[in-house]
């Protein structure tokens, strides 16, 4: 790409040669602006196409779940043909780790899957966009989870949806009987509780099983899959469509008009904030992701990812409730962190031993395990900020892994 | 009397006797043995070059500790010249210990804080009240504007064992009167801000900045940001532009004439003196530049 390049919605912007990677498609039409710095909610400042949109050619993009319906027939498309449609297109696990879908769906000889899990609880409290695709895309996610499965070679797949959806499990449940050959498809609703969609507390939900500590899903023949990532492989396999537009939960109490939206990835967040009503004035805090494991952003001019499910605006009385309220004060050792951990950690011994300095132990009292899920911080009567700690511990000791720094 | 109870003793006592020499013999033999097939050789030079090290366990060497280091040193002089606390004083003393030559090295090496942004010169977009820590900091994207700059949380001071670190109105400003150049500071710093460079003098020209940001936006971010002018390259071929951002090849630097243009004609006062006794830069305040919105 270089400057005053004309780009189609649609077109690779972006891409590299890595396995484990996924290219990056311009979501609308129009001319490149510049190629500069730019926000993003992870890296901080990286390279970013800006692409100015072209008013002549604003055809917009519309969800295409009207192609589906209860007669999809997956046997016309080959393995391989999946597999890099959903290279092609793009895709990562749009749950929030955004990790790239080709990968995980990919046959490897070396860890056969068997059982494949659609994760079909939301990540974390306010975030409804899972809800709301699968009330509305039913028949689209149930093409991708048969395309899926072929892919994957599982034999089995459980659609796992928490408790408090019971008109999507009600809406999965009659689409699957409405359609032909979803034997091997079940629905198990699972208790509503946080962190319920993390994969590995899911597949513990499911099938009382174990990811072993530092392992990965597939270890255990096991391939888990996001609601939204079916619907874009569906998309993507059938369409050729890449992924260029995700649906994002705007809400919080700052927000004017709360809801669901269907927004092109690379969009500012400040323009999907005034899309949706735009902020009160009692807002203080924007957070790409929910209110437990999502970013905060200072800077509004950042994009949403292919992986940012929500924005979350909360108020001033909520984060003086959650943080001024109350001061950091001394750990009483009242073990509540270890009673909520959804990994069996200790949290208070790690951030310690990450507040001293003493990175050995916290990796004793295995630091890399934690999900960074925040329930500690969360329960925690002292206000100690213990998954702040063990994620700033993570980070040294990725930085002393370097020898030399950059 | 007296020799009677003395027999009788000796009648009673002498088998316990006999087993404590048979015993004692037993053990001396086994010591003596152990002794000669398990001995451990101690270089002495070892322990000599241990006492002429400062012993202050810094690490700047890349080894666990001073006592490490005599071992390792002792084994390869090649690794002679590690120890940054000691310098070439310590250096000199383990090659008369060790009876080897040193080779002449170049000037003493100091960190230099490539930054120059105090609390008033920066932008901030949002309030940080996360865990008060340069690398939990850092985890947060925008958390002050440049993304590239000190943030002055001290994560160095704190690994600083010569307090020669200090954060002074919101940046690692370095005491180079307490400075041994361990390094420590360099390793800490999450945005490697600081780099080891080798002094040739006393002190020495850099460009305090590491902002690769097009000009516009580095002047919205920071008033005494590098704007990549490239002023500074067309008086002295010493600077280079990359990136939107001045560069001073330091093993050319030589105090000049030009060097001084280039200094005092860069418009955002980046290109500063760093070292023992260095001029004031001036103040950027005289020459304001951000400012507009």
């Amino acid at each position: 790409m270089a400057k005053k390049d004309n780009v189609r919605a649609g077109q690779v912007v972006g891409d590299v040669d890595a396995f484990v990677s996924a290219p990056v498609h311009s979501p609308v039409s129009g001319t490149v602006k510049d190629i500069a710095l730019r926000s993003h909610p992870v890296l901080g400042r990286t390279m970013a196409v800006i692409i100015d949109t072209d008013p002549a050619d604003a055809t917009e993009k519309s969800p295409c779940a009207g192609q589906f319906g209860a007669d999809f027939d997956h046997s016309a498309y080959s393995v391989e043909q999946i597999c890099e449609a959903v290279r092609q297109a793009g895709i990562v696990g749009m749950g929030g780790a955004g990790f790239p879908t080709r990968v995980k769906i990919e046959p490897n000889p070396r860890l056969p899957k068997r059982t494949l899990i659609i994760n079909g609880c939301e990540c974390e409290p306010f975030i409804t966009c899972d809800y709301r695709i699968m009330l509305e895309w039913t028949y689209q996610i149930i093409a991708g989870v048969k395309l899926a499965c072929k892919a994957s070679g599982c034999s089995r797949v459980v659609i796992g949806i928490e408790d408090n959806k019971p008109a999507a499990i009600e809406t999965m449940c009659k689409a699957l009987e409405a359609c032909r050959g979803c034997e091997h498809i079940e629905v198990a609703p699972v208790q509503t509780k946080y962190p319920q969609g993390g994969e590995r507390q899911l597949i513990n939900s499911l099938l009382k099983r174990t990811v072993p500590t530092g392992g990965i899903p597939p270890m255990i023949g096991i391939c888990v899959l996001n609601v939204a990532t079916c619907a874009a492989i569906a998309e993507a396999v059938v369409t050729g469509a890449p992924l260029t537009h995700r649906v994002v939960t705007v809400t919080g109490e700052a927000i004017s008009k709360p809801g669901n939206y269907y927004v092109p990835v690379g969009m500012q967040v400040a323009d999907l904030i005034d899309h949706a009503g735009g902020l009160t004035e009692t807002a203080a805090k924007v957070i790409l992701g929910g209110p437990m494991m999502g970013l905060a952003i200072a800077d509004l001019s950042t994009p949403i990812t292919k992986t940012s499910g929500a924005v979350t605006v909360l108020t001033k009385e909520a984060i003086y409730k959650a943080k001024y309220e109350k001061r950091q004060t001394p750990c009483i050792r009242c073990g509540r962190c270890l009673d909520v951990c959804p990994e069996n950690l200790n949290p208070t011994k790690i951030a310690h031993a990450v507040k001293n300095n003493l990175l050995d132990v916290a990796a004793d009292y295995y630091m890399s395990a934690c999900i960074e899920c925040g329930c500690c911080s969360y329960v925690c009567p002292a206000n100690i900020e213990l998954t702040g700690y063990i994620k700033t511990g993570k980070l040294l000791v990725a930085r002393a892994k370097q020898k030399v720094p950059e | 009397m007296v020799l009677a109870n003395i027999v009788q003793l000796w009648q009673d006592a002498w088998p316990a006797g006999l087993t404590m020499l048979a015993l004692g013999t037993g053990f001396a033999v086994v010591l003596l043995i152990a002794s000669i097939k398990l001995k451990v050789t101690v270089d002495p030079k070892i322990e000599q070059v241990h006492q002429a090290l400062p012993g202050v366990d810094c690490g700047a060497c890349g080894f666990a500790g001073c006592a490490a280091y005599a071992k390792a040193v002792s084994a390869d002089p090649e690794l002679l010249g590690k120890c940054a606390p000691g310098g070439a004083e310590t250096a000199g003393k383990i090659a008369q210990i060790l009876n080897i030559q040193i080779s002449s090295s170049g000037g003493l090496v100091r960190p230099i804080v490539h930054c120059r942004a105090h609390t008033d010169d920066k932008q901030f977009y949002a309030e940080y009240d996360g865990i008060m820590t340069c690398t939990a900091a850092n985890a947060q994207p925008n958390v002050q504007a440049c993304n590239f700059g000190c943030l002055g949380y001290g994560d160095c001071i704190r690994v600083c064992k010569f307090d020669a670190l200090h954060i002074i109105d919101g940046l690692a400003t370095v005491d180079y009167e307490k400075c041994t150049g361990c390094g420590a500071c360099a390793k800490a710093c999450p945005r490697n801000l600081i780099e080891m460079v080798g002094f040739a003098q006393e002190n020495m020209m850099t460009v305090a900045c590491r902002n690769r940001e097009n000009p516009k936006t580095t002047r919205q971010m920071c008033r005494v940001g590098c704007i990549g002018c490239k002023m500074c390259e067309k008086q002295s071929d010493i600077f280079k532009i990359e990136d939107n951002l001045a560069r001073l090849d330091y093993e050319r630097y030589q105090p000049s004439e030009q060097a001084e243009t280039a200094m005092s004609k860069c418009p955002t006062g980046v290109i500063v003196y760093r070292g023992k006794s260095a001029p004031t830069p001036r103040k950027s305040a005289q020459k304001p530049v951000a400012a507009k919105e």
